[in-house]
Protein backbone atom coordinates (compact mmCIF):
# COMPACT_ATOMS: atom_id res chain seq x y z
CA UNK A 1 0.00 0.00 0.00
CA UNK A 2 1.84 3.29 -1.15
CA UNK A 3 2.13 6.30 1.50
CA UNK A 4 -0.71 8.20 -1.10
CA UNK A 5 -3.16 6.24 -1.06
CA UNK A 6 -5.03 7.54 2.05
CA UNK A 7 -6.32 10.60 2.98
CA UNK A 8 -6.96 9.29 6.42
CA UNK A 9 -5.39 6.06 7.53
CA UNK A 10 -6.16 4.32 11.60
CA UNK A 11 -3.89 1.35 12.67
CA UNK A 12 -4.90 -0.71 15.10
CA UNK A 13 -6.67 1.63 16.96
CA UNK A 14 -8.07 0.45 20.76
CA UNK A 15 -10.14 2.42 23.02
CA UNK A 16 -11.32 1.41 26.63
CA UNK A 17 -14.23 2.79 28.65
CA UNK A 18 -13.36 1.57 32.49
CA UNK A 19 -11.72 -1.66 31.52
CA UNK A 20 -13.89 -2.55 28.82
CA UNK A 21 -12.31 -2.29 25.08
CA UNK A 22 -14.78 -0.73 23.37
CA UNK A 23 -12.89 -0.74 20.36
CA UNK A 24 -9.48 -3.62 20.31
CA UNK A 25 -7.41 -2.38 17.64
CA UNK A 26 -9.05 -1.61 14.41
CA UNK A 27 -7.49 -0.54 11.34
CA UNK A 28 -9.52 2.06 9.01
CA UNK A 29 -8.78 4.23 6.18
CA UNK A 30 -10.02 6.36 3.33
CA UNK A 31 -8.96 7.26 0.25
CA UNK A 32 -9.31 10.39 -1.61
CA UNK A 33 -12.64 10.90 -2.99
CA UNK A 34 -14.10 8.12 -1.89
CA UNK A 35 -17.21 7.54 0.23
CA UNK A 36 -16.79 5.01 2.83
CA UNK A 37 -20.04 3.38 4.13
CA UNK A 38 -19.26 2.53 8.31
CA UNK A 39 -21.72 -0.01 9.32
CA UNK A 40 -22.56 -2.40 12.50
CA UNK A 41 -25.01 -2.49 15.02
CA UNK A 42 -25.41 -0.19 17.97
CA UNK A 43 -22.61 -0.73 20.18
CA UNK A 44 -20.70 -2.04 16.90
CA UNK A 45 -18.13 1.09 17.74
CA UNK A 46 -18.46 3.15 14.79
CA UNK A 47 -18.94 6.38 17.21
CA UNK A 48 -16.06 5.81 19.21
CA UNK A 49 -13.90 5.02 15.93
CA UNK A 50 -15.10 8.26 14.45
CA UNK A 51 -14.74 10.05 18.30
CA UNK A 52 -11.40 8.83 17.93
CA UNK A 53 -10.75 10.12 14.33
CA UNK A 54 -12.14 13.57 15.19
CA UNK A 55 -10.01 14.04 18.70
CA UNK A 56 -13.00 13.92 21.09
CA UNK A 57 -11.35 10.71 22.59
CA UNK A 58 -8.15 10.12 22.47
CA UNK A 59 -6.85 6.01 21.28
CA UNK A 60 -5.42 3.89 23.92
CA UNK A 61 -3.49 2.55 21.70
CA UNK A 62 -2.32 2.95 17.69
CA UNK A 63 -1.59 5.31 15.19
CA UNK A 64 -3.57 8.05 12.84
CA UNK A 65 -1.99 9.37 9.54
CA UNK A 66 -3.66 12.00 7.99
CA UNK A 67 -2.55 12.02 4.11
CA UNK A 68 0.39 10.11 4.91
CA UNK A 69 1.49 12.21 7.88
CA UNK A 70 0.90 10.53 11.98
CA UNK A 71 -1.57 12.88 13.58
CA UNK A 72 -2.46 13.59 17.30
CA UNK A 73 -5.80 15.71 17.91
CA UNK A 74 -6.72 16.86 21.37
CA UNK A 75 -9.65 18.69 20.16
CA UNK A 76 -12.56 18.47 17.58
CA UNK A 77 -11.11 21.82 16.68
CA UNK A 78 -7.69 20.46 15.71
CA UNK A 79 -9.09 18.02 13.61
CA UNK A 80 -11.19 20.94 12.54
CA UNK A 81 -8.42 22.99 11.42
CA UNK A 82 -6.88 19.82 9.03
CA UNK A 83 -10.52 19.45 7.52
CA UNK A 84 -12.21 16.66 9.05
CA UNK A 85 -16.22 17.57 9.73
CA UNK A 86 -18.43 15.60 11.52
CA UNK A 87 -22.09 16.44 10.38
CA UNK A 88 -24.11 14.57 13.59
CA UNK A 89 -27.77 13.51 13.15
CA UNK A 90 -29.38 15.77 15.69
CA UNK A 91 -26.60 17.87 16.61
CA UNK A 92 -25.51 19.78 13.31
CA UNK A 93 -27.54 22.84 14.16
CA UNK A 94 -28.84 24.58 16.89
CA UNK A 95 -32.63 25.04 16.21
CA UNK A 96 -33.16 27.96 17.68
CA UNK A 97 -30.86 30.25 16.03
CA UNK A 98 -31.07 31.24 12.56
CA UNK A 99 -30.16 29.53 9.68
CA UNK A 100 -27.21 32.19 8.53
CA UNK A 101 -25.91 32.25 11.95
CA UNK A 102 -26.04 28.21 12.03
CA UNK A 103 -24.20 28.17 8.82
CA UNK A 104 -21.24 30.07 9.92
CA UNK A 105 -21.48 29.17 13.89
CA UNK A 106 -17.35 29.32 14.82
CA UNK A 107 -16.28 30.82 11.50
CA UNK A 108 -18.04 34.08 11.35
CA UNK A 109 -17.33 36.72 9.32
CA UNK A 110 -16.28 39.81 10.80
CA UNK A 111 -15.64 43.39 9.93
CA UNK A 112 -13.27 45.10 12.09
CA UNK A 113 -13.86 48.59 13.89
CA UNK A 114 -10.95 49.82 15.62
CA UNK A 115 -10.10 46.81 18.25
CA UNK A 116 -13.67 45.27 17.98
CA UNK A 117 -14.78 42.85 15.48
CA UNK A 118 -18.21 42.64 14.69
CA UNK A 119 -20.21 39.66 12.43
CA UNK A 120 -20.41 40.64 8.85
CA UNK A 121 -24.38 40.17 8.12
CA UNK A 122 -24.41 41.17 4.98
CA UNK A 123 -21.51 38.63 3.99
CA UNK A 124 -23.34 36.07 6.18
CA UNK A 125 -26.94 36.92 4.60
CA UNK A 126 -25.52 36.40 0.70
CA UNK A 127 -23.14 33.15 0.87
CA UNK A 128 -26.17 31.64 3.17
CA UNK A 129 -28.71 32.29 0.88
CA UNK A 130 -26.81 31.50 -2.38
CA UNK A 131 -25.43 27.96 -1.20
CA UNK A 132 -29.54 27.39 0.21
CA UNK A 133 -30.10 28.39 -3.66
CA UNK A 134 -27.42 25.83 -4.70
CA UNK A 135 -29.12 22.84 -2.20
CA UNK A 136 -32.57 24.16 -3.42
CA UNK A 137 -33.97 25.30 -0.17
CA UNK A 138 -36.76 27.78 -0.39
CA UNK A 139 -37.32 30.28 2.60
CA UNK A 140 -38.45 33.48 3.25
CA UNK A 141 -35.23 34.85 5.16
CA UNK A 142 -31.40 32.95 6.29
CA UNK A 143 -32.76 34.69 9.60
CA UNK A 144 -35.80 32.57 9.97
CA UNK A 145 -34.67 29.74 13.16
CA UNK A 146 -33.65 26.60 11.96
CA UNK A 147 -36.80 25.03 13.71
CA UNK A 148 -38.80 26.05 10.27
CA UNK A 149 -36.52 23.28 8.41
CA UNK A 150 -37.29 19.58 7.96
CA UNK A 151 -34.80 17.19 8.92
CA UNK A 152 -33.66 16.72 5.16
CA UNK A 153 -33.30 20.59 4.98
CA UNK A 154 -31.04 20.20 8.00
CA UNK A 155 -28.89 17.73 7.07
CA UNK A 156 -28.14 19.48 3.68
CA UNK A 157 -27.39 22.79 4.90
CA UNK A 158 -24.71 21.18 7.88
CA UNK A 159 -23.43 18.99 4.48
CA UNK A 160 -23.49 22.69 2.50
CA UNK A 161 -21.56 24.24 5.15
CA UNK A 162 -19.02 21.60 5.10
CA UNK A 163 -18.57 21.81 1.32
CA UNK A 164 -18.61 26.06 1.61
CA UNK A 165 -15.90 25.78 4.30
CA UNK A 166 -13.54 23.44 2.30
CA UNK A 167 -13.92 20.74 4.31
CA UNK A 168 -11.33 17.54 3.01
CA UNK A 169 -13.25 14.57 4.75
CA UNK A 170 -16.56 14.77 6.19
CA UNK A 171 -18.25 12.40 7.99
CA UNK A 172 -22.10 11.64 8.60
CA UNK A 173 -23.55 10.08 11.78
CA UNK A 174 -26.50 8.76 10.47
CA UNK A 175 -27.80 11.40 8.35
CA UNK A 176 -30.57 9.58 6.89
CA UNK A 177 -32.09 7.97 9.85
CA UNK A 178 -34.74 10.20 11.10
CA UNK A 179 -35.56 10.92 7.20
CA UNK A 180 -39.06 9.97 4.83
CA UNK A 181 -37.74 7.97 2.01
CA UNK A 182 -37.87 10.94 -0.06
CA UNK A 183 -35.83 12.91 2.03
CA UNK A 184 -33.20 10.18 2.42
CA UNK A 185 -32.91 10.08 -1.62
CA UNK A 186 -32.27 14.20 -1.82
CA UNK A 187 -29.41 13.85 0.84
CA UNK A 188 -27.99 10.83 -0.87
CA UNK A 189 -27.90 13.16 -3.94
CA UNK A 190 -26.30 15.43 -1.81
CA UNK A 191 -23.57 12.63 -1.08
CA UNK A 192 -23.01 12.31 -4.43
CA UNK A 193 -22.31 15.78 -5.09
CA UNK A 194 -19.92 16.25 -1.96
CA UNK A 195 -17.87 13.35 -3.66
CA UNK A 196 -17.65 15.35 -6.97
CA UNK A 197 -16.72 18.08 -5.73
CA UNK A 198 -13.35 16.31 -4.27
CA UNK A 199 -14.03 15.37 -0.71
CA UNK A 200 -14.21 11.56 0.92
CA UNK A 201 -17.24 10.75 3.33
CA UNK A 202 -17.54 8.51 5.87
CA UNK A 203 -20.97 7.62 6.11
CA UNK A 204 -22.24 6.01 9.47
CA UNK A 205 -25.34 4.14 9.20
CA UNK A 206 -26.47 0.89 11.00
CA UNK A 207 -28.61 0.16 7.63
CA UNK A 208 -26.87 -0.84 4.52
CA UNK A 209 -29.98 0.23 2.39
CA UNK A 210 -29.37 3.65 3.24
CA UNK A 211 -25.64 3.86 2.00
CA UNK A 212 -25.22 1.20 -0.48
CA UNK A 213 -26.57 3.51 -3.35
CA UNK A 214 -23.49 6.09 -2.61
CA UNK A 215 -20.71 3.94 -1.08
CA UNK A 216 -17.36 3.30 -2.88
CA UNK A 217 -16.40 1.11 0.13
CA UNK A 218 -18.14 -1.16 2.85
CA UNK A 219 -16.33 -1.35 6.50
CA UNK A 220 -18.73 -3.40 9.29
CA UNK A 221 -17.56 -3.27 12.94
CA UNK A 222 -18.85 -6.01 15.29
CA UNK A 223 -18.14 -5.54 18.99
CA UNK A 224 -15.23 -2.84 18.80
CA UNK A 225 -13.49 -5.24 16.09
CA UNK A 226 -13.84 -4.92 11.91
CA UNK A 227 -15.55 -7.59 10.74
CA UNK A 228 -15.53 -7.00 6.81
CA UNK A 229 -14.02 -4.69 4.63
CA UNK A 230 -15.27 -4.84 0.72
CA UNK A 231 -15.41 -2.95 -2.36
CA UNK A 232 -19.16 -2.48 -2.99
CA UNK A 233 -18.60 -4.05 -6.29
CA UNK A 234 -17.78 -7.20 -4.38
CA UNK A 235 -21.09 -7.57 -2.13
CA UNK A 236 -24.50 -7.06 -2.39
CA UNK A 237 -26.54 -5.37 0.29
CA UNK A 238 -28.15 -8.89 1.49
CA UNK A 239 -24.50 -9.72 2.10
CA UNK A 240 -24.27 -7.49 4.36
CA UNK A 241 -27.20 -6.88 5.74
CA UNK A 242 -26.21 -10.45 6.91
CA UNK A 243 -22.59 -9.93 8.08
CA UNK A 244 -24.05 -6.97 10.62
CA UNK A 245 -26.77 -9.13 11.94
CA UNK A 246 -24.96 -12.10 12.50
CA UNK A 247 -22.13 -10.47 13.86
CA UNK A 248 -18.68 -12.10 15.40
CA UNK A 249 -19.83 -15.33 13.97
CA UNK A 250 -18.00 -14.89 10.70
CA UNK A 251 -14.12 -15.02 10.59
CA UNK A 252 -12.33 -11.82 10.94
CA UNK A 253 -11.18 -10.04 7.58
CA UNK A 254 -7.33 -9.72 7.27
CA UNK A 255 -5.81 -6.21 7.45
CA UNK A 256 -5.75 -4.23 4.85
CA UNK B 1 -40.55 20.80 -0.20
CA UNK B 2 -42.57 20.58 -3.70
CA UNK B 3 -43.22 24.03 -5.40
CA UNK B 4 -46.48 23.86 -4.96
CA UNK B 5 -46.06 23.81 -1.18
CA UNK B 6 -43.56 26.32 -1.27
CA UNK B 7 -46.26 28.86 -3.72
CA UNK B 8 -48.68 27.99 -1.25
CA UNK B 9 -46.49 29.06 1.88
CA UNK B 10 -45.31 32.18 -0.10
CA UNK B 11 -49.18 32.88 -0.57
CA UNK B 12 -50.00 32.81 3.26
CA UNK B 13 -47.26 34.68 4.44
CA UNK B 14 -48.55 37.51 1.89
CA UNK B 15 -52.09 37.23 2.96
CA UNK B 16 -50.35 37.64 6.45
CA UNK B 17 -48.30 40.60 5.56
CA UNK B 18 -51.48 42.10 3.86
CA UNK B 19 -53.34 41.93 7.58
CA UNK B 20 -50.07 43.91 9.46
CA UNK B 21 -46.80 42.40 10.10
CA UNK B 22 -45.96 38.82 9.63
CA UNK B 23 -45.93 36.87 12.65
CA UNK B 24 -43.44 34.55 11.34
CA UNK B 25 -41.04 37.63 11.09
CA UNK B 26 -42.21 38.86 14.47
CA UNK B 27 -41.28 35.38 16.50
CA UNK B 28 -37.46 36.57 15.66
CA UNK B 29 -37.84 39.62 17.80
CA UNK B 30 -38.24 37.68 21.80
CA UNK B 31 -38.62 41.24 22.65
CA UNK B 32 -42.07 41.38 21.28
CA UNK B 33 -44.25 40.36 24.40
CA UNK B 34 -42.08 42.24 26.86
CA UNK B 35 -43.12 45.16 24.73
CA UNK B 36 -46.75 44.75 24.99
CA UNK B 37 -46.66 44.34 28.26
CA UNK B 38 -44.58 47.38 28.95
CA UNK B 39 -47.46 49.40 26.87
CA UNK B 40 -49.79 47.76 28.80
CA UNK B 41 -48.66 48.29 32.37
CA UNK B 42 -47.09 51.84 30.85
CA UNK B 43 -51.16 52.81 29.79
CA UNK B 44 -52.47 51.31 33.18
CA UNK B 45 -50.89 53.44 35.32
CA UNK B 46 -51.32 56.34 33.32
CA UNK B 47 -54.85 56.05 33.97
CA UNK B 48 -55.13 54.64 37.31
CA UNK B 49 -52.69 56.50 38.91
CA UNK B 50 -51.98 60.28 39.43
CA UNK B 51 -48.66 61.73 38.92
CA UNK B 52 -47.36 58.65 37.31
CA UNK B 53 -46.64 60.64 34.27
CA UNK B 54 -44.55 63.48 35.90
CA UNK B 55 -40.81 63.71 35.86
CA UNK B 56 -39.91 62.83 38.93
CA UNK B 57 -42.11 59.07 38.90
CA UNK B 58 -40.23 58.77 35.56
CA UNK B 59 -37.08 59.13 37.07
CA UNK B 60 -37.92 56.96 40.15
CA UNK B 61 -39.15 54.33 38.06
CA UNK B 62 -35.34 54.76 35.77
CA UNK B 63 -33.64 54.40 38.90
CA UNK B 64 -34.83 51.30 40.35
CA UNK B 65 -34.80 50.30 36.59
CA UNK B 66 -31.02 50.69 36.31
CA UNK B 67 -29.79 49.44 39.25
CA UNK B 68 -32.14 46.03 38.86
CA UNK B 69 -31.37 46.24 35.12
CA UNK B 70 -27.54 45.69 35.47
CA UNK B 71 -27.74 43.15 37.38
CA UNK B 72 -30.18 41.54 35.08
CA UNK B 73 -28.45 41.90 32.10
CA UNK B 74 -25.67 39.67 32.98
CA UNK B 75 -28.12 37.33 34.33
CA UNK B 76 -29.66 37.60 30.77
CA UNK B 77 -26.66 36.57 29.00
CA UNK B 78 -25.88 33.87 31.52
CA UNK B 79 -29.32 32.53 30.60
CA UNK B 80 -29.60 32.28 27.11
CA UNK B 81 -25.78 31.17 27.16
CA UNK B 82 -27.78 28.00 29.12
CA UNK B 83 -27.09 28.78 32.78
CA UNK B 84 -28.28 31.02 36.32
CA UNK B 85 -27.14 32.42 38.47
CA UNK B 86 -28.40 32.91 41.77
CA UNK B 87 -25.51 34.39 43.71
CA UNK B 88 -25.82 37.91 42.15
CA UNK B 89 -27.72 39.68 45.15
CA UNK B 90 -25.36 38.02 47.57
CA UNK B 91 -22.43 39.04 45.27
CA UNK B 92 -24.14 42.78 45.01
CA UNK B 93 -24.36 42.98 48.83
CA UNK B 94 -21.12 41.96 49.40
CA UNK B 95 -19.35 44.14 46.91
CA UNK B 96 -20.97 47.08 48.25
CA UNK B 97 -20.22 46.25 51.80
CA UNK B 98 -16.24 45.53 50.64
CA UNK B 99 -16.73 48.81 48.82
CA UNK B 100 -18.10 50.95 52.00
CA UNK B 101 -15.38 49.44 53.82
CA UNK B 102 -12.65 50.33 52.08
CA UNK B 103 -14.02 53.41 51.73
CA UNK B 104 -14.71 54.22 55.07
CA UNK B 105 -10.60 52.79 55.87
CA UNK B 106 -9.97 55.98 53.68
CA UNK B 107 -8.65 54.13 50.79
CA UNK B 108 -9.34 56.08 47.71
CA UNK B 109 -12.47 55.74 45.75
CA UNK B 110 -11.45 54.42 42.74
CA UNK B 111 -9.20 52.35 44.24
CA UNK B 112 -11.65 50.44 46.35
CA UNK B 113 -14.17 50.47 43.33
CA UNK B 114 -11.40 48.26 41.01
CA UNK B 115 -11.18 46.36 44.45
CA UNK B 116 -14.50 45.56 44.79
CA UNK B 117 -15.29 44.83 41.13
CA UNK B 118 -12.03 42.32 40.92
CA UNK B 119 -13.89 40.70 43.84
CA UNK B 120 -16.92 40.01 42.37
CA UNK B 121 -14.83 38.84 39.14
CA UNK B 122 -13.41 36.57 41.25
CA UNK B 123 -16.22 35.00 42.77
CA UNK B 124 -17.95 34.84 39.78
CA UNK B 125 -14.95 33.17 38.45
CA UNK B 126 -15.40 30.62 40.96
CA UNK B 127 -18.73 30.16 40.00
CA UNK B 128 -17.93 29.38 36.63
CA UNK B 129 -15.11 27.10 37.55
CA UNK B 130 -17.32 24.56 39.42
CA UNK B 131 -19.84 24.80 37.32
CA UNK B 132 -18.00 23.56 34.17
CA UNK B 133 -15.68 21.79 35.66
CA UNK B 134 -17.38 19.86 37.97
CA UNK B 135 -20.47 19.76 35.63
CA UNK B 136 -22.83 20.39 38.07
CA UNK B 137 -26.00 22.69 37.21
CA UNK B 138 -25.59 26.17 38.44
CA UNK B 139 -28.75 26.44 39.96
CA UNK B 140 -27.36 24.17 42.74
CA UNK B 141 -23.91 25.56 42.64
CA UNK B 142 -24.82 29.49 42.69
CA UNK B 143 -27.48 28.79 44.82
CA UNK B 144 -24.76 27.27 47.36
CA UNK B 145 -22.59 30.60 46.39
CA UNK B 146 -25.92 32.75 47.26
CA UNK B 147 -26.02 31.48 50.60
CA UNK B 148 -22.00 31.36 51.51
CA UNK B 149 -21.60 34.75 50.75
CA UNK B 150 -24.92 35.99 52.57
CA UNK B 151 -23.26 34.20 55.53
CA UNK B 152 -20.22 35.85 55.05
CA UNK B 153 -21.77 39.01 54.78
CA UNK B 154 -23.57 38.87 58.15
CA UNK B 155 -20.48 36.89 59.90
CA UNK B 156 -18.01 39.85 58.87
CA UNK B 157 -20.10 42.89 59.48
CA UNK B 158 -22.21 41.14 62.84
CA UNK B 159 -25.39 41.96 60.58
CA UNK B 160 -24.66 45.86 61.28
CA UNK B 161 -25.18 48.17 58.74
CA UNK B 162 -22.68 50.45 57.79
CA UNK B 163 -23.43 54.34 57.05
CA UNK B 164 -20.61 56.50 55.12
CA UNK B 165 -20.97 60.22 55.19
CA UNK B 166 -18.43 60.82 52.35
CA UNK B 167 -18.74 61.99 48.99
CA UNK B 168 -16.90 61.09 46.00
CA UNK B 169 -16.26 62.03 42.14
CA UNK B 170 -16.42 58.55 41.58
CA UNK B 171 -20.07 57.73 43.56
CA UNK B 172 -21.13 60.87 41.66
CA UNK B 173 -20.58 59.29 38.21
CA UNK B 174 -21.69 56.30 39.58
CA UNK B 175 -25.26 57.67 40.92
CA UNK B 176 -25.00 61.51 41.42
CA UNK B 177 -28.18 63.22 40.75
CA UNK B 178 -28.96 65.00 37.41
CA UNK B 179 -31.90 67.48 36.06
CA UNK B 180 -34.95 66.52 36.56
CA UNK B 181 -34.11 64.33 39.27
CA UNK B 182 -32.91 61.51 37.23
CA UNK B 183 -29.45 59.00 38.70
CA UNK B 184 -26.33 58.81 36.61
CA UNK B 185 -27.01 55.02 36.85
CA UNK B 186 -29.86 55.28 34.23
CA UNK B 187 -26.66 56.21 31.89
CA UNK B 188 -24.60 53.30 33.00
CA UNK B 189 -27.77 51.39 32.54
CA UNK B 190 -29.03 52.42 29.12
CA UNK B 191 -24.54 52.12 28.25
CA UNK B 192 -24.29 48.23 29.51
CA UNK B 193 -27.28 47.48 27.88
CA UNK B 194 -26.53 49.18 24.97
CA UNK B 195 -23.20 47.49 24.71
CA UNK B 196 -24.64 43.83 25.97
CA UNK B 197 -27.34 44.11 23.05
CA UNK B 198 -24.17 44.21 20.53
CA UNK B 199 -22.23 41.91 21.87
CA UNK B 200 -25.03 39.48 22.02
CA UNK B 201 -26.63 40.52 18.13
CA UNK B 202 -23.57 41.22 16.17
CA UNK B 203 -20.38 39.59 17.59
CA UNK B 204 -18.98 35.80 17.37
CA UNK B 205 -19.08 35.69 21.30
CA UNK B 206 -22.48 36.52 20.62
CA UNK B 207 -23.26 33.84 18.38
CA UNK B 208 -20.72 31.65 20.88
CA UNK B 209 -23.45 32.97 23.99
CA UNK B 210 -26.91 31.64 21.60
CA UNK B 211 -25.02 28.03 20.64
CA UNK B 212 -23.86 27.81 24.18
CA UNK B 213 -27.47 27.73 24.83
CA UNK B 214 -29.50 26.58 22.66
CA UNK B 215 -27.25 23.49 21.61
CA UNK B 216 -23.71 22.84 23.92
CA UNK B 217 -23.01 19.75 21.73
CA UNK B 218 -23.50 21.06 18.30
CA UNK B 219 -21.54 24.18 19.38
CA UNK B 220 -19.29 22.34 20.53
CA UNK B 221 -18.74 20.34 17.87
CA UNK B 222 -18.39 23.18 15.90
CA UNK B 223 -15.67 24.54 17.69
CA UNK B 224 -17.31 26.56 19.84
CA UNK B 225 -15.32 26.83 23.69
CA UNK B 226 -18.22 26.44 25.66
CA UNK B 227 -17.18 26.14 28.88
CA UNK B 228 -15.13 29.42 28.09
CA UNK B 229 -17.91 31.39 26.85
CA UNK B 230 -20.00 30.35 30.18
CA UNK B 231 -16.91 31.03 32.33
CA UNK B 232 -17.02 34.09 31.27
CA UNK B 233 -20.55 34.64 31.74
CA UNK B 234 -20.44 34.03 35.22
CA UNK B 235 -17.72 37.05 35.60
CA UNK B 236 -19.62 39.35 33.77
CA UNK B 237 -23.21 38.59 35.67
CA UNK B 238 -21.11 39.08 38.56
CA UNK B 239 -18.99 42.02 38.12
CA UNK B 240 -22.67 43.65 36.94
CA UNK B 241 -24.11 42.71 39.99
CA UNK B 242 -21.41 44.23 41.60
CA UNK B 243 -21.65 47.94 39.65
CA UNK B 244 -25.00 48.04 40.61
CA UNK B 245 -24.03 47.30 44.24
CA UNK B 246 -21.59 49.97 44.50
CA UNK B 247 -23.93 52.15 42.71
CA UNK B 248 -27.08 51.54 44.79
CA UNK B 249 -24.68 52.50 48.23
CA UNK B 250 -23.12 55.71 46.26
CA UNK B 251 -27.10 56.72 46.25
CA UNK B 252 -27.95 55.61 50.19
CA UNK B 253 -25.17 56.18 51.43
CA UNK B 254 -25.00 53.19 53.23
CA UNK B 255 -25.19 49.29 53.16
CA UNK B 256 -26.77 46.87 54.96
CA UNK B 257 -25.91 43.15 55.27
CA UNK B 258 -29.19 41.80 54.06
CA UNK B 259 -28.62 44.23 51.16
CA UNK B 260 -29.42 42.13 47.42
CA UNK B 261 -31.63 39.76 48.74
CA UNK B 262 -33.99 38.80 46.55
CA UNK B 263 -32.66 40.38 43.73
CA UNK B 264 -31.81 37.07 42.02
CA UNK B 265 -35.54 36.62 41.64
CA UNK B 266 -36.39 40.15 40.75
CA UNK B 267 -33.71 39.89 37.81
CA UNK B 268 -34.20 36.14 36.48
CA UNK B 269 -38.17 38.08 36.72
CA UNK B 270 -37.30 40.54 34.83
CA UNK B 271 -35.23 38.92 32.23
CA UNK B 272 -38.08 36.26 31.47
CA UNK B 273 -40.73 38.98 30.99
CA UNK B 274 -38.62 39.88 28.43
CA UNK B 275 -38.77 36.95 26.34
CA UNK B 276 -35.42 35.20 27.20
CA UNK B 277 -35.74 31.78 27.69
CA UNK B 278 -35.34 29.78 31.08
CA UNK B 279 -34.16 26.49 29.47
CA UNK B 280 -31.54 29.03 27.12
CA UNK B 281 -29.99 29.74 23.73
CA UNK B 282 -32.98 32.32 23.01
CA UNK B 283 -33.34 35.99 24.19
CA UNK B 284 -32.72 39.55 24.34
CA UNK B 285 -31.11 42.18 26.28
CA UNK B 286 -33.29 44.82 24.78
CA UNK B 287 -36.40 42.46 26.31
CA UNK B 288 -34.82 42.48 29.70
CA UNK B 289 -34.14 46.15 29.86
CA UNK B 290 -38.41 46.28 29.60
CA UNK B 291 -39.01 43.55 32.18
CA UNK B 292 -36.66 45.85 34.23
CA UNK B 293 -38.68 49.28 33.60
CA UNK B 294 -42.06 46.77 33.89
CA UNK B 295 -40.48 45.96 37.45
CA UNK B 296 -39.57 49.34 37.84
CA UNK B 297 -43.27 51.17 37.01
CA UNK B 298 -45.01 48.31 38.59
CA UNK B 299 -42.97 49.37 42.33
CA UNK B 300 -43.50 53.18 41.80
CA UNK B 301 -47.09 52.83 40.35
CA UNK B 302 -48.75 51.03 42.96
CA UNK B 303 -47.69 53.44 45.66
CA UNK B 304 -48.85 56.61 43.07
CA UNK B 305 -52.10 54.47 42.73
CA UNK B 306 -52.63 54.25 46.62
CA UNK B 307 -51.92 50.58 47.05
CA UNK B 308 -50.05 48.95 49.81
CA UNK B 309 -46.74 48.94 48.85
CA UNK B 310 -47.22 44.91 49.79
CA UNK B 311 -48.89 44.31 46.81
CA UNK B 312 -46.08 45.07 44.83
CA UNK B 313 -44.86 41.32 44.59
CA UNK B 314 -48.00 40.18 44.00
CA UNK B 315 -48.23 42.18 41.18
CA UNK B 316 -44.95 41.31 39.80
CA UNK B 317 -45.64 37.40 39.85
CA UNK B 318 -48.58 38.28 37.53
CA UNK B 319 -46.88 40.16 35.43
CA UNK B 320 -44.29 37.71 35.37
CA UNK B 321 -46.58 34.73 34.42
CA UNK B 322 -48.23 36.97 31.86
CA UNK B 323 -45.62 38.15 29.98
CA UNK B 324 -44.33 34.42 29.69
CA UNK B 325 -48.23 33.31 28.38
CA UNK B 326 -47.58 36.13 25.36
CA UNK B 327 -44.28 34.88 24.61
CA UNK B 328 -44.95 31.61 24.63
CA UNK B 329 -47.85 32.36 22.27
CA UNK B 330 -46.03 34.43 19.36
CA UNK B 331 -43.19 31.62 19.97
CA UNK B 332 -45.95 28.89 18.98
CA UNK B 333 -47.32 30.72 16.42
CA UNK B 334 -46.38 31.43 12.72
Amino acid sequence: MSEGRWLVEMRGIVKRFDGVEALAGVDFAVGYQEVVGLLGDNGAGKSTLIKVLTGVYPPDDGEIYFEGRPVRFRSPREARALGIETVYQDLALVEMMSIARNFFLGREPVRRVGPFSFLDMREMEQVTRQVLEEIGIRVRSVWEPVSVLSGGERQSIAIGRALHFGVRLLILDEPTSALSIKETRKVLGYVEEVRRRGLSVIFITHNIYHVYPVADRLVILSHGRKIGDFRKTDVSPEMVAELIAGGITLPEEGKP
Amino acid sequence: MDPQAVEARVQAQARRRIRGISLAELRRYPEVGALAGFLAVFLGFAIAAPYFLTLDSLAGIMTIAAELGLVAIGVTLLMIAGEFDLSVGSVLGVSAMAFALMARAGIPHLLAFLAALSLAAAIGALNGWVVTRGRLPSFIVTLGSMMFWRGVLLAVTGGFPIAYEGKSLLMFVLSGRLPGGFHASALWFLTVALIATLVLTRTPFGNAIFASGGNPQAARALGVEVARVKQIGFILTAVLAALAGIIQFSRFGSVDPLRGEGVELEAIAATVTGGTLLTGGYGSVIGTVLGALIVGMVRNGLVLAGAPAYWYRAFIGLVLVGAVIINLRIRRSG
